[in-house]
């Protein structure tokens, strides 16, 4: 049993854990933060993505121990740093995904979200190809990720005060309503 | 959860401490880089140390510089994401940059180190299993058996070396400097390789792998990374096909190499490469023509086993086509050759 | 007063009806809303099975079989229950009652009684302090096995009897065997101008849902069994446990946290929730099994292999006369929903195209491989596979256009299918009119360069069905609403949101009956103990059935609250409108109050307030053994245009776009069922070309992570285009039916069809493997090549 200090989300945390267990299991069980998700064991699925100093990172490909000093963000860090920095609401990235159906069952989302929230703090205005590229690691399996996609790109609209484009069903049920269809 | 064995887990900060701590524990300790291959493997109880040594707290072994010799020198522990994306990289070894672009998913790039992909344990579908599964299986003689079910009867091991950057730093002629308790040595990374999946690498117990570097290349360097995989991202290569071409100031070959990788227990090197392109201008119809020998030369050469996922005579038939269209990448200075 | 009472012909919504409302006459329905737990799920606040920590609880794990097939001699518990830190460890003959989610087939123990019928197959279980010693002690439990003859093949399982993989089973290894004919099949395609006959396959795949099984039980001092699971059947897994664990259900709650997908993976009782009931019981501790992924692909439930055999026939203007189907179903070791999958591979085949004869004989067999059950589009994704390649096949030979014969031979809206179906609304043809459109179909189809191509494919499917799993009068779906003084209702339903948003949905629908505010509504689901009994997610019948059950409590609600302001502004209850959060008097505007007060005026004049909705359907169905299953209350109806480009040297097909029309009744969250048209296309292409459940010929899983089992990422998804009919179905909430299921059926015969268009190559045999792809080109160019060898022999001559 080893006596860890972790800095995660605004906190320096002492934890104690034996060595075996991955950052992903010190999160969920010593700490309580059951937002990062377990998927599929051994970093096939993207489900546990945290963020280390920044990175994308599988926190059940982690041994624990061995991010001690390094800042680590989970999905239960953003909405609070969020609001620390001014903010209301989620973080705009969160508030963009339940804003665009792209949460589902959820349960890949929080990794999602911080591939994407990653992604948006080191290239702020992405294309659809770089999007789909920075989430290549989180599998989804409810979406198809087109909502995630629009997800991504409603938020970086959002952030430059522009109007995302009309989704395909979007456009289509307004024309033949003759009205649009998103309140 | 799949859990991973108990061990002791110790971070040093300092090579030396890592060095005697390994020295100290013998056989019986690991060392970890990212963990990206190391831990799975754990999971599947593949690897069962009592002390595991994390390279993490190293500062010394990260980091990409060029050496006074003109040699890009790359700290080991360097992430695969750094390496992908660093300028020097892409401009003096465009091969490693692409192959290492490629390496899984996002997130295992930036967990992933160039030393931890170089010294990637051979990989099977009859050994990257559970525990459960290979007893079911009634194992295999890579871990906790005799038999192997990819070749029947086979006496060797055909594991299958399946680390992206190994084939594009055998292009560029790398060398890995190891360091021990008994000191330090320099190999160039061709002869890391043994014939034998269950330990494809000379390595004596206790060797961190610290730097690995690329000798400088002239102004006429080409080079280009294909890899074959199902998806677009996170899996291993079906077949990864690394190639090197040297022009002269006339655009013509002067030097190229093509080694491929995902076939058996190491790398492979394509013979009578340079001897069929040698002289040849990169834009003539001569320089594509003699393209189509080499691709039918790997073709000849390479005879990917039922070690790994996918359908063997499948990746075979792909050799060729793989070659031709990393050639033609290289030749073109764009690349890599993948399917998204 | 139920639901079924409420709609009709004359149904307020329905396109003829007077009054018929246009969604702009909505104040929630129709539009794109925010889900209730959107937020909850964004921030990881949200409480999935395996993020329950309960004090002193324990971990337990399960004992799998490495064989096939063998019979269990003896199981010793001795040395793991030594282990310091277990505290319970158990066998078979612990639960010795067996179940299954379809009552006429219990066939499965939580743990093996006296055989093993697959690897992976359940042995033992044992709770202890952590899963490092459940572990620990598993590896300690000694099992003697006694080795059987395994079938990995349908079809030796199907000749030969001994040994029997279930013994209690007449008939050697056949599951179930149905065979129903509908008109004189072979006299007509012997009229035919033009007929197909032909083999396809389907290979077997799996739901791979994120969220890996999980449950948790405690057992009170009082004998109280709470179980809080990973489940989309809440019910049936109440009406389990009581069976197998022999208790009264009054003494049972089972309690489904928020879910991280299921697609038909979680819709049977499964060992791991006996399990930790009984060591919850035995140990008198809180007992927790979270499945590993691999554990997962053993439990599997997913897509059955078929194969299947076609013969159709038409006129010469391309009018279909008949079909006639034989089909061999994999079921895999047990029955799971195998008796329904039986008839759904022929029940669901007939529509939206009219055929006037039928006849379909098809046939489930046990074998030593994990069980299939019921995956997304249950039964008919792949006849729908089979026949929508056959009738590319049949446009071709007759000169037509793909999407022309299959608008001619459109069956039309209220009516009945051959096997005695009642179709209500139905709007494929228009399905058909929003893909050819947006395709740019007419331009396109044919003319691409060699390599691309363009194909189309429909598909019918069920919004539930008649048929509730085991028989009796009540209600399918219940409702149940609170009143708060606050100016709250409370939703109560048994209904499982497995991501869907069956939650939101009943949320949408509160708000727009009693003129409320999103925020004023919140959503008690699927626990045993609070909510009415629904009987789960599947067969897509949840908007359907819940959402008419929540109309119907609230309609009840609503004339108590009219009431009410109607007697304090002492007006006709006519003028009374309930409009985003307020009441207003709609001949007076100055007269207004919030519904909070009208809550208040109504529980003071009545008492304290709630309501109850539920629905059933109507009698429905055939009149024949078998006549109801595949009947349904409504259909919804697809189609899809799928472009594909082929890389003719790599072998690699490359689905670039996807044009996905789907009529679903009334959009009630058009965002939401866009979600799910997506996702569908998805799941079916990745069907087709990735995703392959395969058992090698040791019986193993051939790769059981999700590293070996490929699921799409973001880089192998083609571009959607979710294109939402709406045809108003009569008795479907506010017109509404499914979407969650049927979009994904013309997916793969779509690329099949679009490959064809691309190349030349007609592919009937799942997965498309880029070898499959090259062998078929190879194919083609030694035929090419032995044609024009002909040719020019007969121009010598």
């Amino acid at each position: 049993m080893a006596r860890l200090q972790l800095r995660i989300n605004a906190d320096l945390v002492d934890a104690d854990a034996p060595d075996h267990w991955t950052l992903l299991e010190v999160l969920r069980y010593r700490l309580g933060l059951t937002g990062s998700k377990q998927g599929c064991d051994k970093g096939d699925c993207g489900a546990c993505t945290v963020l280390v100093d920044g990175k994308p990172w599988l926190a059940c490909l982690t041994l624990a121990a061995s991010v001690q000093g390094r800042a680590i963000t989970t999905i239960e860090g953003l909405l609070p740093a969020h609001r620390r920095a001014g903010g209301e609401g989620a973080d705009p990235v969160q508030e963009a995904f339940d804003r665009c159906g792209a949460l589902q069952c959820g349960f890949c989302q929080p990794g999602m979200m911080l591939s994407a929230r990653a992604l948006l703090n080191r290239c702020p205005q992405p294309t659809r190809e770089q999007i789909r590229d920075a989430l290549s690691g989180n599998l989804c399996r409810c979406t198809g990720y087109t909502q995630i996609f629009e997800a991504v790109e409603s938020c970086v609209a959002e952030a430059v005060g522009a109007k995302p484009d009309l989704r395909s069903w979007e456009a289509q049920l307004a024309e033949r309503r003759g009205k649009p269809v998103t309140p | 959860m799949l859990r991973l064995p108990k061990f002791e887990l110790r971070t040093p900060t300092t090579l030396e401490q890592a060095i005697e701590w390994l020295e100290e524990a013998g056989p019986s300790a690991l060392i970890v880089a990212g963990g990206t291959d190391l831990v799975p493997n754990m999971k599947h109880e593949l690897f069962t140390p009592e002390l595991v040594v994390s390279l993490a707290g190293i500062a010394e072994l990260r980091g990409i510089r060029r050496d006074h010799d003109g040699a890009l020198s790359i700290g080991a522990m360097t992430s695969l994401e750094e390496v992908a994306a660093n300028e020097l990289v892409r401009a003096q070894a465009p091969a490693l940059a692409q192959a290492c672009s490629l390496v899984a998913g996002p997130q295992l790039r930036s967990m992933g180190t160039l030393g931890g992909n170089v010294m990637l344990d051979t990989r099977c579908q009859w050994y990257n299993q559970t525990y459960f599964w290979r007893q079911a299986l009634g194992f295999c003689m890579k871990k906790d058996g005799s038999l192997c079910h990819v070749v029947a009867g086979g006496k060797n091991c055909v594991a299958a070396a399946s680390n992206d950057s190994a084939p594009a730093l055998m292009t560029l002629g790398a060398n890995l400097e190891f360091e021990s308790a008994k000191g330090a040595r320099e190999t160039p990374i061709d002869e890391l390789w043994l014939a034998d999946g269950i330990r494809n690498k000379k390595l004596e117990h206790g060797e961190i792998l610290t730097r690995i570097r690329v000798p400088p290349v002239g102004t006429g360097h080409r080079g280009a990374y294909g890899k074959l995989r199902d998806r677009g991202s996170i899996d291993f290569p079906l077949l990864g096909v690394a190639v090197r071409l040297d022009l002269d100031s006339a655009q013509r070959v002067e030097h190229a190499d093509i080694v491929i990788t995902a076939l058996a227990a190491q790398p492979k090197r394509i013979s009578k490469v340079v001897e069929t392109l040698r002289g040849l201008e990169v834009e003539s119809p001569e320089f594509a023509s003699a393209c189509e020998t080499v691709a039918a030369l790997a073709h000849k050469q390479c005879r990917p086993l039922p070690n790994i996922p996918g359908d063997h005579d499948y990746r075979r038939e792909m050799v060729p086509v793989y070659v031709r269209r990393t050639l033609a990448a290289a030749a073109a200075r764009s690349g890599p050759v993948h399917h998204v | 007063m139920s639901a079924r009472d409420l709609h009709g012909p004359g149904a307020p919504w329905g396109p003829e009806a007077p009054g018929a409302k246009a969604n702009a006459d909505f104040g929630v329905v129709g539009k794109a809303h925010r889900k209730i737990d959107g937020l909850a799920k964004a921030t990881g606040a949200a409480v999935y099975t395996d993020d329950l920590q309960l004090p002193g609880m324990l971990h337990a794990k399960t004992l799998r079989s490495p064989h096939a097939h063998a019979r269990v001699k003896r199981v010793d518990f001795t040395k793991a229950l030594a282990l310091p830190g277990v505290h319970a460890a158990i066998g078979g003959d612990s639960m010795p009652i067996k179940y299954g989610v379809i009552p006429w087939t219990p066939d499965e123990n939580a743990l093996a009684v006296d055989k093993v019928r697959f690897i992976g197959d359940p042995v033992a279980a044992v709770a202890a302090l952590d899963e490092d010693t459940a572990n620990a002690a598993l590896k300690l439990i000694e099992v003697e096995y006694e080795v059987l003859h395994a079938y990995f093949d349908p079809r030796e399982a199907l000749a030969r009897t001994a040994p029997a993989i279930h013994e209690s089973k007449k008939g050697g290894n056949v599951s179930k065997s149905v065979q129903l004919d509908f008109g004189d099949v072979d006299s007509a395609l012997s009229q035919a101008a033009v007929v197909v006959e032909d083999d396809y396959t389907f290979h077997g795949t799996t739901h791979a849902p994120i969220e890996p099984h999980c449950a948790v039980a405690t057992y009170s001092a009082d004998g109280l069994l709470t179980l809080w699971s990973a489940t989309q059947i809440t019910h049936y897994v109440h009406r389990a446990l009581s069976r197998v664990l022999e208790l009264p259900p009054h003494k049972i709650r089972v309690i489904q946290p928020c879910l991280g997908g299921a697609f038909g993976g979680k819709s049977d009782p499964f060992s791991l929730e006996f399990c930790v009931s009984k060591l919850a019981m035995l140990t008198g501790r809180p007992v927790k099994m979270l499945w590993t992924r691999e554990e997962v692909f053993y439990a599997h439930r997913g897509r059955h292999p078929m194969q299947m055999h076609y013969r159709s026939g038409a006129t010469a203007d391309g009018k279909l006369l008949g079909v006639d189907a034989k089909i061999l179903i994999d079921g895999g070791s047990y029955s799971s929903f195998g008796l329904v999958t039986t008839y759904y591979s022929g029940q669901l085949l007939t529509g939206p195209y009219h055929f006037p004869s039928y006849r379909f004989d098809s046939t489930r067999v046990f074998t030593n491989k994990p069980p299939c059950g019921p995956k997304r589009g249950h039964g008919s994704v792949q006849p729908r596979f089979a026949f929508e390649i056959q009738l590319d096949q049949l446009a071709e030979k007759l000169g037509l256009d793909p999407l022309e014969i299959r608008r001619r031979n459109f069956q039309g809206d209220f009516t009945r299918t051959v096997n005695g179906q009642r179709i209500t609304s139905n709007g494929f043809l228009q399905c058909l009119d929003e893909v050819e459109r947006a395709s740019d179909w007419r331009a396109r189809k044919g003319k691409l360069p060699f390599g691309r191509g363009l194909g189309v494919a429909g598909s019918m499917y069920i919004s539930g069905t008649n048929y509730p799993v085991y028989p009796n009068e009540m209600p399918q779906a219940g409702v149940q609403l609170k009143v708060d003084r606050s100016g709250l209702v409370t939703v109560f339903t048994g209904g499982n949101d497995i991501g869907q948003g069956s939650n939101s949905l009943c949320a949408y629908i509160v708000a727009e009956e009693l003129g409320l505010k999103l925020d004023q509504v919140r959503v008690v689901a699927a626990d045993t103990d609070l909510c009415p009994v629904d009987l789960g997610a599947y067969s897509s019948r949840v908007t359907f059935m819940v959402g008419n059950a929540t109309i119907d409590a609230c309609r009840k609600l609503r004339e108590q609250l009219v009431a009410a302001v109607a007697a304090k502004w002492e007006c006709a209850a006519g003028r009374v409108r309930f409009i985003d959060g307020l009441v207003v008097d709609l001949e007076d505007v100055s007269r207004s109050m919030s519904t909070m007060e009208a809550f208040q005026l109504a529980e003071t004049k009545f008492d304290t307030l709630g309501a109850t909705g539920s629905y059933n359907t109507p009698t429905l169905g055939g009149d024949y053994r078998g006549g109801t299953i595949g009947a349904s209350p409504a259909y919804s109806f697809t189609a899809h245009v799928v472009e594909c480009e082929v890389d003719v040297e790599t072998g690699r097909i490359t689905v670039e776009r996807v044009w996905i029309a789907h009529d679903c009744g009334r959009a009630i969250n058009p965002m939401i069922v866009a979600g799910q048209m997506e996702g569908s296309a998805y799941m079916g292409l990745a069907e087709a070309v990735l995703e392959d459940h395969d058992i090698n010929r040791f019986g193993l899983h051939k790769g059981p992570s999700l590293l070996d089992y490929r699921i799409p990422t973001s880089l192998d998804t083609p571009e959607f285009h979710a294109l939402i009919v709406e045809s108003l179905d009569p008795e479907g909430p506010y017109g509404a039916k499914e979407a969650g299921e049927g979009p994904l059926h013309p997916s793969l015969p779509a690329l099949s069809n679009a490959v064809y268009d691309a190349v030349g190559i007609r592919l009937k045999h799942l997965p498309f493997t880029p070898a499959k792809v090259l062998a078929a080109l190879r194919e083609q160019r030694a035929a090419a090549k032995q044609e024009s060898t002909g040719a020019l022999a007969r121009g010598a001559r």
